[in-house]
């Protein structure tokens, strides 16, 4: 038996936060939420107030100067979480505007213990903390006076059993605020403006007895709040593995003679590149691909940034998406993150219990980041993978290759390292006509095929065909026929035989 | 806006006031109504919110009862509350009734198109309830 205080974390209501925070928000602890103005601290606020207040711990949210009290209900009360029934039953506003403006803290401070004494709040939130320093600021002896404020509010709210949240803009981090040193914890809001495109992010820059997730984790507000994206890692779930090891161990790519290339389909929980030119069929691939899942009955999931799934002029996939067989996460926006996507792909795959999932391309999905995160793509990608990964589905992934006949490439990014397979697919010249052929690169521990095959595509798909022996210098682009007398005599003959 | 939530608003008003009140009587049951709805409301949006929000209803309800608004014995009842009561009482009773629920249903609905009729409904439920079920309200000025 430990005679060590048990520390409560109260799961904050905010989809992806607890993640963040090491899981949850410490009971009883002194919190800042701080950013500059529009970043949503007052959201956050209301949110977490809203899904954690009950009749039996109730909170009290203390107005003081800033945003009138009547704005901030007007403007809260869109968001999905924002509950009028709450309102003087779990929920309390109390407008300190009075206190603050003669500015004398001790008056607030007075106001505040005499509110909490009355009823007892399991939660306080003081919105906003910065209007209260700066009503302060007029006061002879502003700096002093302040951090007496905070740090006899910090004890009392903790003695008084409060979970305790200042909300407040604050310039910088570096700015040594007495506040930042007496509060448990500091979560900071930001909003990051790369050409047209803003990205809001959150970060935990402290949180007392608990091991928080570092750095900046992007989020979302919409109707329904504030969402955080949880770095890919955390977002992965159980389930679809367990089900996946009971299926096949090689799944088909809905191509026969690709299979065999593939030494008998592709492995189960495997990455697959698709790396070819504009046009050249990786669309197609991955449609089949999703289509043989279907036909076994298994689903799939595709993340689309290329030409949109129901307008392609392939119906296979329209068709999948819209029997249910196939989710489509196709989100469109300004301030798109990696976290984003695999939050959704997750959610979609958890969602259809799906083992084939398909991102086409990446190429696309580079582009519909937002600026700010591309420079950091690979590694993302490599987290996408690697999250994808933990959750047993199989991945395939399309990614657009120029044609360069003087090196062999298989994708822009360095990413053929993170899979497990790849297929290269490239054009050629033959007797005036641009051939395709394609070669499975890489197939990790597992025999594969090493030639280059022509395929075709109609309208029933894609089809690969022979070698085509008679023809070398392929991946050179321009290939030239051998001289009869190297070929194998049944081709020799039969070549002879075309031309005539 | 004739909403349910406005007649709700003339029902209390009715019965506090009684069918054969004087103007006085109207006056101090709608000043009765309206402590209990700054009592509701000053918490929440503090006291200046609350006394911007008056100073609007009395001038909208104003446009169909212009004495609301009109000066008169040195009284602007578009001041504050305790001058609209004293303007009420000046009116005849058919006028004090009228023109006092009007500025009381005015408030609510202005009200409401700020913060949603659910939101008003709630804070003002106790104000309200207190209002339909309480015993009329006397007038205690000498």
């Amino acid at each position: 038996m430990t005679n060590k205080v048990t520390i409560n974390r109260l799961s904050t209501g905010v989809p992806g936060l607890d993640e963040v925070l090491g899981g949850g928000l410490p009971e009883f602890s002194f919190n800042l939420i701080a950013g500059p103005p529009g970043c949503g601290k007052t959201t956050l606020a209301h949110q977490m107030m809203f899904a954690l207040a009950t009749p039996e711990r109730p909170a009290i949210f203390f107005t003081v100067l800033g945003e009138p009290p009547l704005k901030m209900l007007r403007y809260q009360q869109q968001f999905d979480f924002f509950d009028s029934e709450a309102v003087n039953r779990s929920v309390r506003f109390i407008n300190l505007s009075e206190e603050a403006m003669a500015g004398d803290l001790d008056r607030v401070l007075r106001r505040i213990i005499e509110e909490v004494a009355a009823h007892s709040p399991g939660l306080v939130f003081v919105d906003s903390f910065r209007s209260v320093v700066f009503a302060s600021a007029t006061a002879a002896n502003p700096k002093n006076n302040l951090q007496q404020f905070v740090q006899q509010l910090g004890m009392l709210m903790t003695s008084w059993q409060a979970t305790t949240f200042l909300i407040g803009e604050y310039f910088t981090e570096a700015d040594a605020n007495p506040v930042f040193t007496v509060a448990d914890g500091l979560i900071w809001l930001r909003q990051s403006v790369h050409r047209n495109s803003m990205v809001r992010k959150i970060e935990i820059m402290k949180m007392r007895g608990q091991a928080t997730l570092p750095g900046l984790h992007t989020f979302r507000i919409s109707r329904a709040g504030i969402e955080v994206f949880a770095p890919a890692e955390f977002a992965v779930g159980g389930g679809v593995a367990s089900k996946a090891a009971r299926l096949t161990p090689r799944l088909s790519m809905g191509e026969a003679r690709l299979d065999g290339m593939l030494g008998g389909g592709l492995p189960r929980g495997y990455s697959l590149l698709v790396a070819g030119p504009s046009g050249s069929g990786k669309s197609i691939l991955a449609a089949a691909f999703l289509a043989e899942g279907a036909r076994c009955g298994e689903t799939g999931v595709i993340a689309a940034f290329e030409q949109h799934p129901s307008r392609s002029p392939n119906r296979v996939v329209a068709d999948l998406i819209a029997s249910g067989q196939v989710g489509l996460v196709d989100r469109r926006a300004a301030d798109l993150s990696i976290d984003e996507v695999v939050h959704l792909l997750m959610q979609e795959i958890h969602r259809l219990k799906a083992t084939r999932v398909v991102i086409d391309s990446l190429s696309g999905f580079e582009l519909a980041l937002a600026p700010t995160f591309r420079e950091d793509f690979r590694e993302s990608l490599a987290r996408l993978v690697t999250a994808l990964a933990g959750t047993g589905v199989t991945v395939l992934m399309t990614s657009e290759l120029e044609d360069r006949y003087i090196d062999l490439r298989f994708s822009p990014y360095g990413t053929a390292f993170m899979t497990d397979a790849i297929i290269v697919q490239r054009y050629i010249e033959v007797d005036s006509r641009l051939l395709r052929v394609m070669a499975v690169v890489k197939v990790r521990a597992s025999a594969h095929s090493d030639q280059l095959r022509e395929f075709s595509i109609d309208a029933n798909g894609l089809h690969v065909g022979e070698m085509l022996p008679d023809q070398e210098g392929l991946l050179g682009g321009r290939p030239t026929r051998k001289r009869s007398d190297d070929l194998p005599a049944g081709i020799a003959d039969a070549n002879d035989g075309k031309k005539a | 806006m004739q909403s349910q939530e406005s007649r709700r608003i003339a029902a209390p008003l009715a019965r506090r006031v009684g069918a054969a009140a004087d103007a006085a009587q109207i006056a101090a049951a709608i000043f009765a109504i309206w402590e209990e709805v700054d009592d509701a409301l000053t918490p929440v949006i503090g006291s200046q919110g609350v006394v911007a929000l008056f100073q609007r209803s009395v001038h909208l309800a104003a446009a169909s009862h212009p004495w609301l608004t009109a000066e008169r014995d040195g009284i602007q009842p578009l001041m504050q509350p305790a001058s609209l009561r004293a303007a009420i009482a000046l009116q005849s009773s058919t006028d004090a009734a009228a023109g006092g629920s009007a500025f009381l249903q005015t408030f609510y609905e202005l009200l409401s198109s700020l913060i949603g009729p659910s939101l008003t409904e709630r804070l003002l439920r106790a104000a309200w309830t207190h209002s339909s079920n309480g015993t009329p309200a006397q007038d205690s000025t000498p």
